[in-house]
């Protein structure tokens, strides 16, 4: 008896039953997601007013007179009561206003919409590196326990889990940028290629691509090479060691004892049987490493002086910005929640066994 | 199969990177004519320069604006006319007239008329953002502004004002970024709200300088083009990129491969290595930033920071030849009275050194007893905590315990502000190029919450605030420096104010960039005269 033929039978239900259930499974899921981002925004919001920082003594600077100082706090609402404040918000939001900075008087949305695409273009190249190497390693250290790829695997997951990621970074940049000239220094573009390009997407790779500009293109896929691969590196050390572990668990349940005496190979084993059944362990794995990156590679984005959604946090976070900060943490909500979405629905269509 | 897939999915990433990287040696150096500066940029709230009050904006107002005068470049105690021609003092003490340069115009092509130096004082006033406050001190208000800058005919303008003040201050004042002329027919179709085109300024530029912006991107660039019109002369470069590499390390490789012309804010170490390197030249300037320590006199949670033998006692407990020599690596150097050296009316009288004995015949004088402790605040970040180190180690040796807390920035100047600390290591940068600037932070208190250093210290000095005053109304300019002179020496014989070090500017340059000057402040940050050869 094959594991994947028994659950199919249960998913023969009448149509009209199906598209109801699918219905009401995609309104929890949307009450889920609206509820996780509200709650989100209450947390960031509640930890924002333990922080003794002062915006709007940031905005105005330590010199100003005290009728500016106060200028701008009223003009942040901070004379507000604090329900109101975040009543205001959330009512922006609602009108798909996110409101402008408080340190810059830039708006967030604008800002969220440059600083977003560069984190998922570098999140994106460097999961594929992530997930394929990972996975690869995963798998050939599954075939040959203890063999060379394995015990090379374990050196990358135990360096991956135990150098800082910034330190890597500059590493690298020091070996591939200074000395070897291989790679090109920090940056997103070249200074040229910078401002010759017309931005549709926000993704350096799709608009270079757009304009038919293949020197740009190279440009910009010579940017994301290093950072991505210190990214990728930290993904590898992750989901290969998750992957061999899933994989060990699999290779010790009964059905892979009884193939074993029927004469499969551990090849046919692994491939054919283990490695299937663990997909949807791998695809989850994968899903939480590539929101991770998602969340603004914060390290790797200030060594690398990439324009992303971790460096803009991290700066916003320092200056009490509290309308950057909710925008961004309502962008990696739900980004995080669409992946992991996502993620089900794939782990589902891989595995029988969670088909309703 | 999937192996066979695995390992061409690899090997396609690997030819796609390698052909990226190969293809890019190539590009390794920065545009011909275009100056790369690689720096942090992050700190931009407005590039208006009636409100921009941050490094890098102040830093770029001297490139995209112009003022009346100015100080001279090469000896900044000197002011030179830029969009005036000559300027002459009003009889009454109170008035300047000034004549304005013919022919000016701003980068739009249009031409400087009386009406924008009106326009552009009676904006800055209105708005009322943070630097409005160095307008203020010629007693200009928002209501007051208008009857006091006013178009004479089609090439003078005469300002007047309500302080008790001299023209040699209110030129001084005058000559401060915010006093900057802005281009009112440019800014009027961007004007939203009343607002005096300011949001449009945040991002853009409407002056006579020798640069405008190009593009101004947020954690990227900020972009400068040349103004080849401008009316002191053009640029020889034909653009400036200010690139945004937070990170040193980075600006450190960066400058080194020459993929950046000039670089700032490096660390000690790091400017170091770089010493002696042929392709790269170091520009070591003095900086204007003072640093300090200050006891809280008004903090009465603990009676001793306001007991005059403790303010005596710390200035013989700081070994400043150590801290600036051997810890600071001479980024830093001795400067015990307010005004930093090459500022107008500077001193040099730097009369204390680490002297234990001294120290502790203050302390017994003054009855303070071993074991006393102290909170020291600070600023969570080089070199503030390797100085409070510093300080906590030679505090110690006189039996008094400074508990040194760091903080971020933002929390910190908070609690300075609020008189919230008991003691304090920071530093102060002058606000415009006068002695009254820091004499009116350091020497003035006027017990009414105004925020200056010496009242947020809880410094009571109902006396030496009148000589500020006074000193700031005085006409005779070497009456004025003598005035100066006394008032600094009271701040460093017995404050709760102990003024310690001055910075210094170290900039890395490519070699082959030539003719920068940074002068004391930062925006003395001349680029019209650069060239890359």
């Amino acid at each position: 008896m094959s594991s994947s033929t028994l659950p199919r039978n249960a998913t023969r239900r009448p149509l009209g039953r199906r598209v109801v259930d699918s219905t009401r499974g995609f309104a929890v899921w949307f009450g889920t997601f609206v509820l996780t981002l509200f709650g989100l925004l209450v947390v960031t919001f509640a930890l924002g007013l333990t922080s003794a920082a002062d915006p709007a003594l940031h905005r105005v600077g330590d010199h100003a007179s005290e009728a500016v100082y106060q200028a701008a706090r009223h003009d942040f609402g901070l004379d507000q009561p604090i329900p109101v404040r975040f009543g205001q918000y959330v009512w922006g939001i609602l009108h798909g206003d996110l409101g402008a900075s408080w340190s810059n008087s830039r708006p967030i949305a604008s800002d969220l919409a440059r600083v977003f695409p560069a984190t998922v273009e570098l999140s994106i190249v460097a999961i594929i590196f992530g997930a394929v190497i990972g996975v690869g390693l995963g798998l050939a250290s599954a075939l040959k326990p203890r063999g060379a790829i394995d015990n090379i695997l374990r050196l990358v997951s135990l360096v991956g889990y135990s150098v800082p990621i910034f330190w890597l970074g500059l590493l690298m940049l020091l070996v591939f940028y200074a000395i070897l000239h291989w790679a090109v220094g920090p940056g997103r573009l070249d200074d040229i290629v910078q401002y010759s390009i017309t931005w549709h997407t926000g993704f350096a790779l799709i608009d270079t691509l757009i304009a038919g500009d293949w020197d740009s293109f190279r440009d910009a896929v010579a940017h994301l090479v290093l950072p991505a691969a210190v990214l990728a590196f930290y993904a590898i050390a992750g989901i290969s060691r998750l992957t061999r572990a899933a994989l060990f668990a699999e290779l010790g349940k009964d059905y892979v004892t009884a193939a074993r005496a029927k004469g499969a190979t551990q090849r046919q084993i692994v491939l054919g049987q283990a490695f299937p059944n663990v997909a949807g362990v791998v695809v989850t794995i994968v899903a939480l490493s590539f929101t991770v990156l998602l969340e603004g590679a914060i390290l790797t984005e200030t060594v690398f002086a990439w324009p992303g959604l971790g460096r803009y946090l991290t700066s916003a976070i320092f200056v009490a910005d509290m309308p950057a900060i909710l925008g961004a943490t309502l962008v990696i909500g739900t980004s995080f929640v669409t992946v992991n979405a996502i993620a089900d629905l794939l782990t589902r269509s891989l595995d029988p066994r969670l088909r309703t | 199969m999937k192996t066979r897939f695995l390992i061409s999915a690899l090997t396609a990433f690997g030819l796609l990177a390698s052909t990226a990287l190969v293809a890019d040696i190539a590009r390794a150096a920065t545009p011909a004519n275009v100056l790369v500066v690689a720096q942090s940029i992050d700190d931009i709230v407005s590039l208006d320069p009636a409100e921009g009050y941050e490094l890098t904006s102040v830093q770029s107002f001297n490139s995209l604006y112009q003022r009346l005068i100015a100080s001279d470049a090469a000896d900044p105690t000197k002011l030179d006319p830029v969009l005036a021609e000559s300027w002459t003092a009003g009889a009454d003490g109170k008035s300047l007239t000034f004549a304005l340069r013919q022919g000016a115009t701003f980068a739009s092509g249009n031409p400087v008329r009386p009406e924008d130096v009106v326009y552009s004082l009676v904006r800055a006033l209105k708005l009322g953002k943070t630097p409005v406050f160095i307008l203020q001190t010629l007693g200009w208000t928002a209501d007051n502004i208008d009857a006091n800058v006013k178009k004479l005919d089609d090439s003078h303008v005469q300002v007047s004002w309500p302080a008790d003040v001299g023209s040699a201050f209110a030129l001084s004042i005058l000559s401060a970024p915010v006093a900057s002329i802005v281009d009112e027919k440019a800014l009027e179709p961007n004007v939203k709200d009343n607002d005096f085109g300011n949001a449009y300024l945040h991002n853009a530029s409407a002056g006579s300088g020798p640069f405008k912006i190009k593009a101004y991107t947020p954690g990227e660039a900020l972009v400068f083009d040349a103004n080849p019109t401008a009316p002191t002369g053009g640029p020889k470069l034909s653009g400036i990129i200010f690139k945004d590499v937070p990170d040193p390390a980075a600006r450190r490789l960066l400058i080194e491969q020459g993929d950046a012309d000039i670089t700032r804010d490096l660390g000690a170490d790091q400017v170091a290595a770089l010493q002696g390197k042929p392709d790269l030249s170091i520009l070591q300037t003095p900086s204007a930033e003072s640093d300090y320590l200050g006891f809280n006199a008004s903090n009465t949670d603990n009676p001793v920071l306001a007991n005059p033998a403790l303010w005596e006692a710390a200035r013989w407990l700081v070994d400043y030849d150590a801290i600036a020599n051997d810890l600071l690596k001479g980024q830093y150097s001795v400067q015990q009275t307010f005004l930093p050296k090459g500022f107008p009316g500077a001193i040099d009288n730097n009369i204390f050194k680490f002297d234990l004995d001294k120290a502790k015949a203050a302390l017994d004088k003054g009855g303070i007893k071993a074991g006393t402790t102290i909170k020291l605040e600070v600023i969570n970040q080089p070199p503030f905590t390797d100085i409070a180190q510093a300080l906590q180690a030679s505090f110690a040796k006189a039996g008094i315990t400074l508990n040194v807390v760091p903080e971020v920035a933002a929390d910190f100047y908070g609690k300075v502000r609020g008189r919230k600390t008991e003691a304090a290591l920071l530093f102060w940068i002058p606000d415009y190029f006068d002695a009254h600037s820091n004499a009116s932070a350091f020497a003035f208190n006027p017990d009414d919450g105004s925020g200056t250093i010496a009242w947020r210290f809880g410094w009571s000095i109902p006396d030496l605030s009148k000589q500020t005053v006074a000193a700031v109304a005085e006409t005779d300019p070497a009456k004025r420096l003598a005035d100066y002179a006394e008032i600094q020496k009271q701040v460093q014989a017995n404050s709760p104010l102990v003024l310690m070090f001055q910075a210094k500017n170290q900039i890395v340059l490519r070699s082959n960039v030539k003719g920068f000057i940074q002068g004391l402040t930062a925006d003395q940050a001349y680029f019209n005269g650069v060239s890359k050869d």
